[in-house]
């Protein structure tokens, strides 16, 4: 039987499952390796931003339309990672009415459907919104969940038995006679069902074919081929509300800047963003000015921003492209179309491609088209059906069920993991008895924990991924030592730390955006339970020194308490006396001290 | 007409209790204005003096660390006498209730993730299950209370090097409640004695946890064995198991600290302290540098009080008694001054447990405890200040929280009851 | 990128737009409220649920914590997934009272129990029917007012009670109130109405259902002993005050009552009268609920102008010193604060006033729940988790001295007399023996 040929993707987030999940589907033996965590780039830090392509309705028609067509396909076949919520262009009355009419007209031309509302009618929507706005265009914008996405795309990879290795970083790309033939992986810590190698291990992979999917990390990959690919990474900042202040997606409507829309996702609000173009994808500044500028200009559209609480702030980093010779100066300004580079056309080394730009809303688009390239290269003749077949999770479901009866769960936390979970729900909430909520910011159960666990390891980070637990407003003060605690007996208690350890610092990192007005409160609070009570700051199972146990109190053996009971002997004279018992002693009518 | 007093005291809490009970000691008529329910309920119940100071620690000795602490640290302004002070009221109102005033030194306590952190006082539930006391540990955990992982708590305590050996195992909880069930609901339950298939609550939980005993000589629950009837509880399951029974101090919810609140304001009624509680204090009037009367918002709308003396005991961050924004922190009924670095991200460091300005964030204050202005100039003659309003201690790391309130309650309720009186 | 514009075409010209517009009612029904705002002050500190009276005998309740931030943030705007554990809230509000952060608790609780039974409960329920019925008690009095004798004695029969529980699930293990033979706006027409006339001291009596068919024995003393100040006392046409309906989500029927209560009452104020109730369920919810859930105008100013009626002679006469010189026989008291009078931080002034009443022994039962909370203790599924709410009051009422009870409360007073056989008096009424 001849053997399938071979596809090695580099590149975890949305393009790379994508790709590998088609090729996979199309027959072909597909490896995909990611260095950190799926969703580890781009995709995991984006706003969640389901294009309807309105934002680019004036200046990037071709992006539009890829959208529009996309953001169709995604509802269909992504169910439980979308949230249909609808949009807004909400035009204020310093914004031109030109530019308004330019989208409008912009909309109707790439097929986006556009309805406009008079500013009674969009409050109607979002009764939040300004009570001077103008008008406001409605747009089918949604509100994806790039998580989920991701992790479903790459079991139905799996499932179609593609391989797929995360914390396996690529430390060089081999080339034998001026083609690729594959890479060298070097395997990093990591725990999972993704995660095969040793830490340190070093593995050469080859394969017939090699697609280089990793967005902003594109130009460091290139330079191991020995190839040279421009990305211009460029970071943005979003903003997390504690609630949701609205329910659609509001844009503001005048050509695209800083700060201009509002996503609503999962139980919060997400404020975003700039676009500031940034050296290196893994190290650039947050800064405090970013964080302010959100607050202050989407108060514009929505002016309980200026007071509301913020729970964190996090950046991502664009992986944008343009074609050499192109350019543009502003980030803002260059295409978010996306491109294939097939090294053998542009710089003589065949074996493999390169994808870079677009968005996570053509994901699918963007997958299909280099799947089919890689197809015609490798002389396979197969036709890709990923916008057909729905993807795990998503087949038939409905979030509208008893929940007590069914799971014996409160409706809204029953909904929630119901949402999460999608046609997975059954099967895991029903798994675990007593089933109590770890997380009740967020609802999330220890079934659902549980389940996350089997595909995070020992990772409590990939667990918050997968569940949303310590995402909410206490951001992991109650319920991270329960998440860690989820770990025993699999696991031993010096791992149940070390987890603790990672998870709560890096909940601390984005928690610094946020500390004023409650949200510092919650911290000082969250400080307070860590330190103060739980004494994890200094822990003597994680010192150097050992403790001198003789020289405390050992709580004095003249107290004569061997039965632990209260001294004194009758139980009745012990503990503390209640006003009313007193009032058995001396008559309350008579008290000193008022008069 | 505004209602009167000697000494108002303007807060609910650990310290605001313990500057009314000071300040009614020296004769003076009190009245404490309280708003909502303490930061105890959210606390562990145990009084720390001081754990760590100037890079050192555990300290087995508090009073030997004083003087490693920075010169603006509120016990370097009331010296060891006033934490003596606060110790010596909080004994006395707590009386039997707390144990660990008959040495000067420090205890280690079990926390309920397992490590072991030094405190100055303790329940009695607490006592016989010290960590720097010896005797082999069964520790219990109930399945749906997911806060106490007792084989995780145990293992951690091994790992924390303490000397006995140590065990966790989790049971069912004699009544099957619902997953969410309150832990409230779990005392009540324990108070009451109520019944279940093969007995009582009590001896159903005492047969569960006798089954798993191997040799012990101690065991240990989460702080829920009850509320009201909490020593008849421990008592019959230390009688039924034949050992020493003890509670290990949680987070929020927690029981001690619940009941901890109770018997200060118990003690409050006893020492005839006037209480109105369940409003806010938002402003004041003042005249020629003296507070005159502070202002209650008695559901919208303003009721007077005065008083010839004030202590503001609202608490910090947590208390509510410090206020913040994007660009500042502030005092929010006094308008005191509140020092802070300009850049909020100066407020607190990269690492999570690091020395953080916003953990000492509070008034400051000069050595009779009234807070002072930028010039060090006390901003009213006759306000002192209590407790975590007041800044210059890092209460979480130092493992101090109590012992601040204390000692700056009882030495800012003797002088302002003082002055009243004279 | 061209700026294409399509000038003239109708179809890109906004409708109705103009420069001036009027807001869009953003809450035309109370259960239109988005309360998920109310989430971001809770900083998960659990003093709320710690106070919850319910949580700690009915494992099934989840707490308000989960009723109120947690419930709202998790809801999606359309979601219709209120838990119907709402319905086992009795409305106490002891967790506002907890709540050091200021999350608007009980108005997320009351406004999530309006939006359950108006979009998830069948109202052909008998649930719904019962509960509808006690909540309207004001309606049903109005009722068995008219027949004293005739209501008491089919109310009081036990094959009534019997059939009240069967059918409907009103309790039969609790007596139902007497109607007394004169009400007591019968008795203050009769009378003819102010005996005394004032210009600067005015009050308007808010007397609520209980004071004027069941116990018009405290409206009297409240009138006897306001007019011995020199007060001049009015009584407008007023409705219930809503406590009962808000307990059982019942929003629209209790808007109709304020709507009513404001219109009676508001236009008193700029001649200077204050409204006086002296239950302490009918001031909670004249100060709090009111502008809490409703957009009413006046309302405000009527919330801003209610007192109870202890605390307003409290404040405005020197009560403390009229009691000081006066002196009754002797007598003891066990007064329970009820938690609406808490949340009110009215809950010290009986026993520091009356402590210092010659002749009088008085001391605080505890601060407990009596657990009867309106409604809640009347139903028949709830009953039993209302007498071991209220179990520690009895026991300590039994405990402490005096045989006799007192509290500001009707209901509270009708749990205290079902759990200890004492007899129950209103302070107003110990007032008007001292002074009057």
């Amino acid at each position: 039987m001849k053997k399938s040929p071979s596809v090695l993707v580099i590149g975890g987030g949305s393009t790379g499952t994508g790709i590998a999940r088609d090729l996979a589907m199309r027959g072909l033996d597909v490896t995909l390796v990611e260095k950190g965590n799926l969703t580890h780039g781009t995709t995991g830090r984006m706003h969640g931003l389901l294009h309807s392509g309105g934002r680019y309705a004036v200046s990037d028609q071709p992006s539009a339309k890829e959208c529009i067509e996309e953001n169709r396909v995604l509802r269909r076949i992504a169910g439980h990672c979308v949230e249909m919520t609808g949009g807004l262009f909400v035009q204020r009355p310093e914004d031109s009415d030109e530019y308004f009419e330019k989208k409008l007209e912009g909309c109707r031309e790439c097929g986006i459907p556009a309805e406009v509302l008079s500013a009674e009618e969009a409050r109607e929507i979002e009764p939040y919104l300004a009570k001077d706005i103008k008008r406001a265009i409605k747009v089918p914008d949604g509100a994806v969940d790039p998580f989920r996405l991701c992790v479903a795309n790459a079991a139905s990879a799996v499932e179609h038995g593609a391989r797929i290795e995360t914390h396996s970083e690529v430390t060089d790309v081999l080339v034998e006679d001026g083609e690729v033939v594959g890479v060298e992986v070097t395997h990093q810590t990591g725990t999972g069902p993704y995660v095969h190698g040793e830490p340190g291990e070093v593995e050469e992979i080859c394969a017939d074919y090699v697609v280089n999917a990793t967005g902003a990390w594109a130009g460091q990959i290139g330079d191991l081929a020995g190839v040279d690919v421009e990305v211009r990474p460029s970071k943005g900042v979003m903003t997390i509300m504690n609630t949701r202040q609205v329910d659609t997606v509001v844009n503001r409507c005048r050509p695209k800047g800083d700060a201009d829309i509002i996503v609503p996702h999962e139980t919060t609000c997400i404020l975003g963003t700039t676009d500031e173009e940034v050296e290196d994808p893994e190290d650039y500044p947050e800064e405090g000015w970013e964080v302010d500028l959100m607050i202050e200009t989407l108060s514009e559209l929505v002016p309980m921003l200026a007071e509301a609480r913020t729970i964190r702030s996090f950046w991502g980093v664009r992986p944008l492209y343009e074609p050499p010779g192109t350019g543009t100066e502003d980030p803002t300004d260059i295409t978010r179309e996306f491109f294939l580079l097939d090294h053998a056309d542009r710089d003589d080394l065949p074996g493999m491609t390169s994808i870079v730009g677009g968005k996570l809303t053509t994901y699918r688009m963007m997958a299909e088209q280099i799947s089919d390239h890689v197809c015609e290269k490798l002389g396979v003749d197969a036709e890709c059906r990923t916008a057909d077949e729905p993807l795990p999770g998503s087949e038939d479901f409905t979030v509208l069920r008893d929940y007590m009866d069914d799971f014996g769960l409160r409706s809204p936390i029953g909904r929630r993991s119901a949402q999460r979970l999608g046609s997975r729900a059954d099967e895991v909430l029903n798994s675990v008895d007593p089933n109590p909520v770890v997380c009740e910011c967020e609802a999330v159960t220890r079934a659902e924990i549980q389940d996350a666990l089997d595909t995070a390891g020992t990772d409590l980070n990939s667990v918050r991924i997968q569940t949303r637990a310590s995402m909410g407003n206490c951001q992991g003060a109650i319920c991270c030592h329960r998440m860690a605690n989820e770990l025993a007996p699999e696991y031993d208690e010096e791992t149940v730390r070390a987890s603790l350890d990672d998870l709560y610092q890096e909940r601390w990192k984005g928690e610094r955006h946020a500390m004023w007005g409650t949200q510092l409160s919650q911290t000082a609070l969250k400080h307070m339970l860590h330190a103060a009570t739980m004494n994890r700051d200094e822990d003597p199972a994680a010192a150097d020194a050992d403790i001198d146990f003789a020289a405390f109190d050992d709580g004095g053996a003249s107290e004569g308490d061997a039965s632990g009971v209260a001294s004194g002997g009758a139980v009745a004279d012990g503990g503390r006396e209640r006003a009313a018992d007193r009032a058995d002693d001396d008559a309350l009518g008579g008290a000193d001290g008022d008069n | 007409m505004a209602i009167t007093d000697d000494v108002l005291v303007v807060g609910g809490g650990i310290a605001a209790c313990t500057a009314a009970l000071s300040a009614a000691e020296t004769g003076a008529r009190v009245r404490l204005l309280a708003h909502k329910k303490s930061t105890l309920r959210q606390a562990s119940g145990l009084v720390d003096v001081l754990g760590y100071a100037g890079g050192d620690g555990p300290l087995s000795d508090p009073y030997a660390g004083l003087e490693a602490l920075p010169e603006s640290h509120p016990y370097r302004v009331v010296g060891e006498d006033g934490v003596r002070a606060g110790l010596r009221i909080f004994d006395e109102a707590v009386g039997d209730a707390y144990r660990g005033g008959h040495t000067d030194s420090n205890a280690l306590v079990m926390t309920h993730g397992g490590a072991v952190k030094p405190t100055a006082r303790y329940p009695a539930s607490v006592a016989p299950g010290l960590a720097s006391s010896s005797g082999d540990t069964l520790l219990v955990g109930f399945a749906g209370l997911t806060d106490f992982d007792a084989p995780v708590a145990a293992d951690h305590l091994a790992a924390a090097g303490v000397p006995f050996s140590a065990r966790g195992v989790t049971v069912e909880f004699p009544k099957r409640f619902r997953a969410d069930a309150k832990v409230t609901r779990f005392a009540k339950a324990l108070d009451r004695d109520e019944d279940v298939d093969g007995g009582t609550v009590r001896s159903v939980l005492a047969d569960t946890v006798a089954d798993e005993l191997d040799g012990e000589s101690r065991v240990g629950f989460p702080a829920m064995l009850g509320d009201d009837r909490d020593e008849d509880v421990r008592a019959e399951l230390s009688d039924r198991l034949g050992v020493s029974v003890f509670e290990v101090p949680t987070g929020p919810p927690s029981l001690l600290g619940l009941k901890l609140e109770d018997m200060l304001f118990d003690a409050l009624d006893e020492a005839g302290v006037r209480i109105a509680a369940g409003n806010p204090a938002v402003d004041f009037e003042a005249d020629d540098g003296r507070v005159e009367t502070v202002i209650v918002d008695q559901k919208s709308r303003p009721t007077p009080y005065s008083a010839d003396q004030v202590v503001l005991a609202t608490g910090g961050l947590v208390g509510k008694g410090l206020d913040s924004d994007r660009e500042s922190v502030t005092e929010p009924v006094f308008g005191c001054h509140v020092p802070h670095p300009e850049d909020r991200y100066d407020w607190s460091e990269p690492e999570a447990f690091d020395d953080h300005a916003f953990a000492r964030f509070g008034v400051v204050p000069d050595d009779e405890l009234r807070p002072t202005d930028e010039d060090g100039e006390p901003h009213f003659e006759n306000l002192r200040a209590a407790g975590g309003v007041v800044g210059g201690a890092d209460v979480a790391r130092e493992k101090s929280a109590s012992g601040v309130s204390l000692a700056t309650g009882a030495v800012a309720g003797r002088l302002a009851g003082e002055e009243a009186t004279r | 990128m061209s700026d294409a514009e399509s000038p003239g075409n109708p179809t890109l010209t906004p409708d109705a737009q103009t420069d001036d517009f009027e807001a869009v009612e953003v809450f035309p029904d109370s259960t239109d409220m988005d309360l998920r705002p109310g989430a971001d002050n809770c900083y998960k500190c659990t003093a709320c649920d710690v106070s919850c009276p319910v949580a700690e005998v009915d494992d099934e309740f989840p707490g308000p914590k989960f009723q109120g931030p947690e419930q709202w943030r998790l809801k999606r705007k359309e979601d219709e997934a209120v838990d119907d554990s709402i319905m086992s809230c009795s409305n106490c509000m002891r967790c506002d009272d907890a709540c050091p952060s200021g999350v608007p608790l009980s108005q997320m609780h009351n406004t999530a129990r309006g939006e359950y039974v108006d979009e998830q409960m069948d109202k052909l329920s008998r649930e719904y029917i019962r509960n509808r019925i006690l909540a309207n008690y004001g309606t049903l009095a109005q009722l068995g007012g008219m027949f004293p004798r005739l209501a008491n004695a089919v109310m009081g029969n036990s094959v009534v009670q019997q059939i009240n529980e069967k059918l409907l699930g009103i309790t039969a293990e609790r007596d139902f109130p007497e109607f007394a033979t004169q009400t007591f706006r019968e008795w203050w027409n009769e009378r003819g109405g102010p005996q005394v006339r004032s210009e600067e001291k005015r009050v308007a009596y808010f007397h609520g259902c209980y004071s004027n068919y069941n116990t018009p024995e405290v409206g009297k003393a409240m009138v006897r002993v306001f007019e011995s100040f020199g007060y001049e006392v009015v009584v407008p046409k007023q409705r219930c005050s809503g406590t009962p309906m808000f307990a059982n989500g019942m929003l629209d029927d209790a808007k109709r009552a304020a709507g009513i209560n404001v219109d009676n009452f508001a236009g008193l104020i700029p001649e200077g009268y204050d409204i006086i109730a002296s239950c302490t369920s009918c001031s909670m919810s004249l100060r709090q609920e009111y502008p809490e859930l409703f957009d009413i105008d006046g309302i405000e100013d009527l919330s801003a102008h209610t007192y109870e009626a202890l605390e307003y002679l409290r404040i405005h006469e020197d009560l403390e010193g009229a009691v000081r010189e006066a002196s009754v026989d002797d007598q003891s008291f066990a007064y329970h604060a009820p938690c609406h009078g808490r949340n009110q931080g009215l809950d010290r002034q009986a026993v520091e006033l009356f402590r210092q009443l010659d002749g009088v022994e008085i001391e605080d039962v505890g601060d407990s729940c009596s657990g009867i909370s309106g409604t809640y203790g009347w139903k028949e599924e709830k009953y039993d988790k209302s007498m071991q709410i209220g179990a520690d009051m009895f026991d300590h009422m039994e405990h402490a001295q005096g045989s006799v009870g007192m509290t500001e409360c009707p209901t509270c007073s009708m749990q205290m007399e079902h759990g200890t056989g004492y007899d129950i008096k209103h302070p107003l009424q110990l007032l008007e023996e001292a002074l009057v």
